[in-house]
């Protein structure tokens, strides 16, 4: 007599966000990523370069890794490092890839494009990404490869009995870029293969009295050169117009 | 019908853990979101669990150390700059430094484990605090979820702070005061007691990416943010212990001598530089490194742009930018300390008071401008008259109220004695007690204006000390000669291990050295160690030994060790200059204060830091002689 209670609980408990699609729910509307956004990433923001400053303000020296968690064919690549080969390669870019462009000294010009995409452009090495909300357009094969955007809830560990909240209430910004070219981690050389992934969550932050600051913490895998994943977090501090924007080219050096 | 109630309670809670799925994204708080959910407090986020710092950026710096001379990336002031270059690490081996704890923004980043556990009403299951565990330094953070205020500013500092905590969207914002002085960073980057600090903790699943805002007035000349990454552990690490007992490390040392280098000696300055193929003004540190403008300086500065910011710039001092921890609100404001002593603040020096079954023992009576206030204060503190005062020194800022608090009060002890048959009255009022030169200096016989007979001291001693078991505890005044003035005591109630230290200490300016007077810069620095020689730190360098200033917030050892170390290293510099010749117009010129004025420097009012430094330097070229 007992069970099929339990099982109408269980039914009735489930997270609204864990039942599947469809299933008799009205049609949603067209998605729109704009008017579902929680908050606004749009704007010049300036990073500050706080963290690891001698890897980011200028290429620290050949074979120098840090704390990047490089396998050992990773490490033979850093140490091989040829800024001049780059440069006559035309390969100056490959520090300013989506592995390495949140951590360079610069501004980030964030808009919206349409409903469902997010531009980022950068000042430095002037570069471009397309985040796309649902599917997005374009092979990848080049520096920022292809980008889907989300809004990332945590789901809340509220089933059942359990009261408990394992994530927070508010989404963040979640990107996860596929396809990009190789490129570099640091500016010295430190590899990511084709096949890396990187995964970056975006966070709003209201400094009481202060400034609003973008927080943007990345998860790097690469099955190449990395060993375990590769975790950092970069921020920006938000900026009123596009004062100090200077856009300039990649440099190998 | 129990059939009836078990369904009616699985479907009340099933409707309930509807409602808490079914709540809309609550925004990001205060700005930059838009907000499309419903309105409401964002839910609790649980942090429980074992941690472990992701040490993949910032590795070298947060586990082994910094290299010496590395501060790029840190908004510091010049204050800083300098205060950092003059640090020698051997003062680490100092007795009072072997077990200073890590402050809160270092401690969060340090190498080690952290546990997270919440605190919650047993009752009402309503989330009291968070607790935030570090094993470096067992540095153990409290955050107060329940919205109970900040303390007072006169309230100690800790090492850890006292924090409160809000969600935010999916953050959990602690805002943090009351800090102690420590390091920005381990190579004597300092962060100074008047920083405070904003943290947001966000996390997903196994992951929590802080981020932390720190406002430091006196060391940064803008905030310093940072972000970490912290990881799950799956299990107990076990570790979580770091025990410290300090020990003679460098034995022959005297206890004045506090390692440091002189402005624009410091041997290492360009070891770190060098070693990354850096410009040295790019080691140097400041805002300007933060951003990208920096990227052309940092290989191309001059060895002379990076040289200019390793001595004071020319140009009029910098001033204190501590708040003032006195209320100025025409109140007085009582702080309880220990075991029946408390600290009475807002009429000038700050004021002391001993309670029990006997008469309150009250220490230094303030300017005297709120002295009905102050008697009021005591005797909600106390319903037994005043029977003891005594004067930390002759200063009329901690002996103003003493005719009138003496008046208000009476001493049994006396009533009876043979005292009391040659003077009429005797213990009709409280008894005041001091060094003799405090009489001295009041009643006029040692070159000072008289004050008011009634205000003087009747029970007095010459040298060492004087003693007296009172409310249950045992009151020692020690005399430290030509420290402040030639007639200092230090008060110290031996039970509840509370010193009161006079014009001695305090955490608002620089000491008051009133040569004069018999004051002296060496006489001040063997006072702040007589001090040091009776305290005993509860955990990690604080803690135990209460120390009240003259003026300024209730301190411990650690204050008045940053204290000892500041004055010693000023009398180095001003003792090297004069050994070189230097006039008292070239000590001031050099600014030899620099790095500690935007703690303690004043341009105007009664003490300034041009009269400091020439109180030093006066003291320094014509010793005191000590009277006794």
């Amino acid at each position: 007599m007992m069970r099929p209670l339990v099982s109408i609980f269980l039914v009735l408990a489930m997270p609204i966000g864990a039942q599947p699609p469809g299933a008799g729910a009205p049609k949603p509307a067209a998605p729109n990523a704009r008017l579902a956004a929680p908050f606004d990433p749009s704007g010049y923001w300036v990073a500050q370069i706080t963290e690891d400053w001698h890897y980011r303000i200028k290429p620290a020296a050949k074979g120098d890794v840090g704390g990047i968690p490089v396998n050992a064919q990773g490490r033979r690549a850093a140490a091989a490092w040829d800024p001049e080969k780059d440069a006559a390669a035309s390969d100056a870019c490959k520090a300013y890839g989506v592995g390495g462009i949140l951590r360079m000294p610069g501004r980030l010009h964030i808009a919206w494009e349409g409903d469902n995409a997010l531009k980022m452009e950068t000042d430095s090495g002037t570069q471009t990404r397309t985040l796309t909300f649902g599917q997005p357009g374009g092979q990848g094969g080049d520096w920022q490869g292809v980008s889907v955007a989300s809004w990332d809830r945590q789901a809340p560990a509220l089933s059942g009995f359990t009261l408990g909240n394992a994530g927070g209430s508010a989404p963040s910004l979640k990107i996860v870029t596929t396809k990009a070219k190789p490129g570099y981690l640091a500016r010295n050389g430190v590899p990511y293969g084709a096949n890396a992934t990187f995964t970056e969550y975006y966070d709003v932050l209201q400094v009481p009295g202060g400034d609003a600051l973008l927080v943007v913490t990345v998860e790097v895998t690469d099955p190449e050169y990395l060993t375990s994943s590769y975790w950092y977090s970069v921020h920006f501090k938000k900026q009123a117009d596009a004062a100090g924007w200077n856009p300039r080219s990649c440099s190998a050096k | 019908m129990k059939f009836t109630r078990l369904l009616s309670l699985f479907v009340s809670l099933s409707a309930g853990v509807w409602l808490l799925n079914a709540q809309g994204p609550g925004g990001f708080g205060a700005g930059g979101g838009k907000g499309k959910g419903k309105a409401g407090p964002p839910p609790a986020i649980d942090f429980s669990g074992w941690w472990t710092g992701n040490m993949q950026e910032d590795g070298a710096e947060r586990g082994a150390g910094p290299d010496l001379v590395d501060y790029g990336g840190v908004p510091i002031n010049e204050a800083a700059r300098l205060w950092a270059l003059s640090y020698d690490t051997s003062r680490l081996t100092s007795r009072f430094h072997q077990c200073d704890g890590y402050v809160a923004p270092y401690s969060v980043r340090a190498i080690g484990n952290t546990r997270v556990w919440e605190e919650r009403d047993p009752r009402l299951q309503t989330l009291i605090a968070i607790h935030w565990y570090s094993q470096t330094f067992e540095g153990h953070r409290v955050f107060w979820m329940d919205g109970r205020p900040h303390p007072p500013v006169y309230a100690p500092h800790t090492f850890m702070g006292f924090s409160t905590g809000t969600f935010v969207g999916n953050a959990l914002r602690v805002e943090t005061t009351h800090l102690k002085q420590g390091w920005l960073r381990r190579n004597g980057l300092p962060e100074s007691d008047q920083t405070t600090l904003t943290e947001f903790f966000t996390r997903r699943g196994e992951h929590i990416t802080y981020t932390s805002v720190i406002k430091d007035p006196v060391f940064l000349s803008e905030p310093w943010i940072k972000t970490t990454d912290f990881y799950r552990q799956p299990t107990d690490p076990g570790a979580w212990l770091f025990p410290c007992e300090d020990s003679e490390q460098v034995t022959g040392r005297a206890p004045d001598q506090v390692p440091n280098y002189l402005f624009g000696t410091h041997p290492y300055a360009e070891e770190y530089a060098k070693k990354n193929n850096l410009t040295l003004l790019g080691a140097l540190g400041g805002a300007e490194t933060l951003y990208a403008e920096f990227e052309a300086k940092v290989t191309t500065a001059t060895p002379a742009e990076a040289r200019a910011r390793m001595l004071p710039a020319p140009g009029p001092s910098q001033t204190s930018r501590a708040v003032d921890p006195d209320p100025h609100d025409g109140e007085i404001h009582v702080l309880p300390v220990r075991d029946g002593v408390y600290m009475l603040v807002g009429d000038g020096a700050n004021i002391v008071v001993q309670v029990g079954d006997e008469g309150a023992f009250v220490v230094d009576t303030g300017a005297g401008q709120l002295t009905d206030k102050v008697l009021a204060a005591i005797q909600r503190l106390s319903p037994k008259p005043i029977q003891f005062i005594a004067n930390t020194n002759f200063h009329p800022a901690y002996t103003g109220g003493n005719e009138k608090l003496k008046k208000a009060g009476s001493d049994p002890s006396v009533v009876g004695t043979f005292l009391s048959l040659s003077t009429p009255g005797a213990g009709s009022t409280a008894s005041i007690i001091a060094h003799e030169n405090v009489v001295g200096r009041m009643n006029g016989s040692m070159g000072t204006p008289a004050t008011s007979p009634e205000s003087w001291p009747i029970d007095t001693y010459l040298a060492d000390r004087l003693r007296r078991f009172h409310n249950g505890d045992s009151v020692e005044l020690f005399y430290v000669p030509n420290a402040s003035t030639d007639g200092d005591s230090l008060v110290h109630f031996r039970r509840a291990d509370v010193i009161v230290a006079g014009d001695v200490f305090n955490t608002t300016q620089y000491p008051f050295i009133d040569v004069a007077n018999g004051g002296s810069v060496q006489g001040e620095i063997d006072a702040l160690n007589a001090i040091l020689a009776r305290t005993v730190f509860q955990h990690s360098g604080e803690g135990g030994t209460y120390i009240v200033p003259g003026r300024g917030y209730l301190s411990d050892e650690h204050e008045v060790v940053e204290y000892r170390d500041m004055m010693a290293i000023i009398r180095d510099r001003v003792k090297a200059m004069i050994a070189g010749g230097a006039s008292l117009q070239q000590v001031k010129t050099a600014k030899i204060t620099a790095d500690y004025d935007t703690r303690f420097g004043a341009n105007s009012g009664a003490w300034t830091t041009e009269k400091f430094v020439e109180a030093v330097y006066t003291s320094l070229k014509t010793p005191a002689s000590k009277k006794q």
